[in-house]
C-alpha cells in the first residue's frame, strides 16, 4: 500500500471514530444516514458498476426488509436477533422473485424493475391493515442483541459504522473473486461469456439476489435508525436516489456510493434550508455529473490527480 | 472407424424468409483441420453459430463426439469441449489481458461460482493465464487493459481465450480478419502448431492461409454445401472458381 493511501485511510478511520464527539448530534445523524444510504447505493452498484444492469427497484428490498423488522418488533415483540435476519431474508426472497426481470436486458430490464417497484409501493400504501398505510409502522425500538442494548444515536452510529466496514471488506473480496470477475465479464460481453462456458443468466440472477440481500441489510439499519417506516421508503424516488448516489460518487468502486450518498444527503440538507426547490438542484448535480464526470467524483479525483502529476 | 468430432445433420437457420443456412450436413473427423470457404453471405458464420449454440437452428441436429448436443445451451457445449472465436473481436476491453484469460480458465470449472476468495489467490489460474498469453506472444502485455492494446494483439487474445477453455473442437471464425500479412502469418503459424488432439474447424477468406492449413475444405454457397474435398481438388474445381472468384 502506498504512503498517501495509508494516510488517507488512517485519516478516514480517525474521523469516523471521532465524529460523534466532534460533530454533535446533527452530523452524527447525517453521517449515519450517509452510511445507510451508501450501503443501499453499493447494493445498486453491484449490479450497475459490476454487471452493467441498471435496477430501479432497490427501494423495494430496502422497504420490505424495513417493514418486516418493524412489524415483527412492534406488533409481535420479536427480538432484534430474529427480526433483523428475518428482514434480510424477506428482502432477499423478494429478490428471488424480482430477479425474473433478468429475462430482459437493457431498457426493458429498467422498465420492468420500475414496474416491480411500484407493486411494492402500492402494497405499502394500500394494504393499510398490515402496513399501516401512509402512517406506516411507528415506535420501532433501538436494536438490542442479547444483553447488549443500543441506547443512543451515538451508540447506533458505531454499530452502523462497524457493519459498513465489514460489508465494505466483504464486498472488496466479492468483486475480486472469480464470481465478481465474471460479472465484469458479462458487463463487457455477455455473448463471449456464454462461449467461455458461463451460464450468464444464472450468474446475473445470483448477483441480483445478493444485491437484494445487501439492500435489505441497509433496510434493517434504516428502520432502527429512523424508528419508523412508511411507504416513502419503498417509493420510486428512493430507488432513483440510490442509483444517483452510486453514479455521483463513482460506479464500479466501493467508496464511490458512500461518497455519493454523502454528497446527495449533505446537499439536500443544506440547500433545503434556504431554497424550496432543492429537488431542482439535485437534478442539476446529476446532469453535471453525467456531462463532466461520468465516472463520478472518485473518477474525477483520479483524473485530476493524474493530470496534476503529469504537469510536474 | 474414424471418430467423428462433429456431426451436423441437415442444419437450417431461417431468418424471416431467408434461409441463411439451408440443409447443411457436415462431418469432421477427430483431429482434422477443416476449412469452410465461401463468398460473403454464404452462411458460414450462421452455420458456426448453430453448431456452437449461439443460435438455435430452425431444424437439424448437432453431435459432438457422438453425443447429441442440439438442445444443449451454448455454455454447456463449451463445457463439453467446443471452443470458439468470433469474426468481430469479442474480448473484454475494460479488463487486463491476464483477467481475460482468467475468465476463460475458470469458465469451464466450478470455481467461477466462488465469491469468497480473490482470483489473484489462485496461483494455478494466474500461472496458466500467463502461459496462455505466452503461447500467443502476449506475455509482455499481461497486465495492460485490453483497450490499450492493438487490433492485432486483440486477435491473438481472441484465439487465446478460445484455447483456454480446454476445447476438444475449436471453431475459428476468420481468425486473420483485418490483419496485416505478417500478422496473418503469425496467427496461421499458431493454428498450424496446435496439437492434433484438438480438432479445428475454421472459416477463412484468405485462400493461401486456408488451403495451407486444411486437411479438407468445405465450400458453402447460398446456405448450401456445394463441394467438399481435399484442398488441391477444391482449388482446381471450376464451380468453386465461379462462385468464389467470379467468372473470368
Amino acid at each position: 500500500m502506498s504512503a498517501p493511501r495509508a494516510l488517507f485511510i488512517l485519516i478516514a478511520v480517525v474521523a469516523a471514530i471521532a465524529l460523534p464527539y466532534v460533530g454533535g448530534p446533527f452530523w452524527t445523524g447525517l453521517v449515519t444516514q450517509m452510511y445507510i444510504f451508501g450501503l443501499l447505493a453499493l447494493s445498486v452498484d453491484l449490479l450497475l458498476g459490476q454487471a452493467g444492469l441498471f435496477s430501479l427497484t432497490h427501494a423495494s428490498f430496502f422497504a420490505v426488509s424495513a417493514y418486516t423488522v418493524a412489524i415483527l418488533q412492534v406488533r409481535y415483540g420479536v427480538p432484534t436477533v430474529l427480526a433483523a435476519p428475518a428482514g434480510i431474508l424477506a428482502g432477499s426472497l423478494l429478490g428471488l422473485v424480482f430477479g425474473l426481470s433478468l429475462r430482459t436486458r437493457g431498457v426493458y430490464f429498467i422498465l420492468i424493475t420500475i414496474a416491480f417497484g411500484y407493486v411494492i409501493w402500492g402494497v405499502a400504501v394500500r394494504w393499510s391493515s398490515f402496513t399501516g398505510g401512509d402512517n406506516g409502522v411507528t415506535n420501532v425500538p433501538f436494536p438490542s442483541v442479547g444483553g447488549f442494548e443500543i441506547a443512543s444515536h451515538t451508540q447506533y452510529y458505531y454499530l452502523v459504522l462497524a457493519v459498513i466496514v465489514l460489508c465494505g471488506l466483504g464486498y472488496r473480496v466479492l468483486i475480486r473473486s472469480p464470481f465478481g470477475l465474471g460479472l465484469r465479464g458479462i458487463k463487457g460481453s455477455e455473448t463471449r461469456m456464454k462461449s467461455l462456458g458461463y451460464r450468464t443468466d444464472m450468474h446475473l440472477y445470483a448477483a441480483f439476489v445478493l444485491s437484494a440481500a445487501i439492500a435489505s441489510l441497509a433496510g434493517v439499519l434504516y428502520v432502527y435508525y429512523n424508528r419508523f417506516v412508511n411507504p416513502v421508503a419503498s417509493s420510486f424516488p428512493i430507488s432513483v436516489e440510490a442509483a444517483l448516489m452510486a453514479i455521483v460518487g463513482g460506479t464500479g468502486t466501493i467508496v464511490g456510493p458512500f461518497i455519493g450518498a454523502g454528497v446527495v444527503l449533505g446537499l439536500r440538507n443544506w440547500v433545503s434550508s434556504f431554497f424550496e426547490m432543492h429537488h431542482a438542484i439535485m437534478g442539476a448535480v446529476f446532469i453535471a455529473t453525467v456531462l463532466w464526470a461520468p465516472d463520478g467524483l472518485v473518477g474525477l479525483a483520479g483524473r485530476l490527480r493524474s493530470r496534476f502529476s503529469k504537469k510536474k | 472407424m474414424i471418430e467423428k468430432a462433429i456431426e451436423a445433420k441437415d442444419l437450417a437457420k431461417v431468418f424471416g424468409g431467408l434461409a441463411a443456412v439451408d440443409g447443411v450436413s457436415l462431418e469432421v473427423a477427430a483431429g482434422e483441420r477443416r476449412v469452410l470457404i465461401g463468398p460473403n453471405g454464404a452462411g458460414k458464420t450462421t452455420l458456426f453459430h448453430c453448431i456452437t449454440g449461439t443460435l438455435h437452428p430452425t431444424r437439424g441436429s448437432v453431435s459432438l463426439f457422438g453425443r447429441d448436443v442440439t438442445r444443449e445451451p451454448e455454455h454447456r457445449r463449451t463445457a463439453l469441449g467446443m471452443g470458439r472465436t468470433f469474426q468481430i473481436t469479442n474480448v473484454f476491453a475494460d479488463l487486463t489481458l491476464v483477467e481475460n484469460l482468467a475468465l476463460a480458465i475458470v469458465g469451464t470449472d466450478r470455481r467461477k461460482w466462488v465469491l469468497h476468495r480473490k482470483v489473484e489467490n489462485y496461483p494455478d489460474v494466474r500461472s496458466q493465464a500467463l502461459e496462455g498469453l505466452e503461447a500467443v506472444g502476449l506475455a509482455d502485455r499481461a497486465f495492460v487493459p485490453v483497450r490499450l492494446v492493438s487490433y492485432g494483439e486483440r486477435r491473438q487474445l481472441e484465439l487465446a481465450l478460445a484455447l483456454n477453455t480446454r476445447p476438444k473442437v475449436l471453431f475459428l471464425d476468420e481468425p486473420c480478419a483485418g490483419l496485416s500479412p505478417s500478422e496473418r502469418l503469425r496467427i496461421a503459424r499458431m493454428i498450424a502448431a496446435l496439437p492434433r488432439d484438438i480438432t479445428v474447424v475454421m472459416i477463412e477468406h484468405d485462400m493461401d492461409v486456408a488451403l495451407g492449413l486444411a486437411d479438407r475444405v468445405t465450400v458453402l454457397h447460398q446456405g448450401k454445401v456445394i463441394l467438399e474435398g481435399a484442398p488441391e481438388a477444391v482449388r482446381a474445381n471450376a464451380e468453386v472458381r465461379d462462385v468464389y472468384f467470379g467468372h473470368g
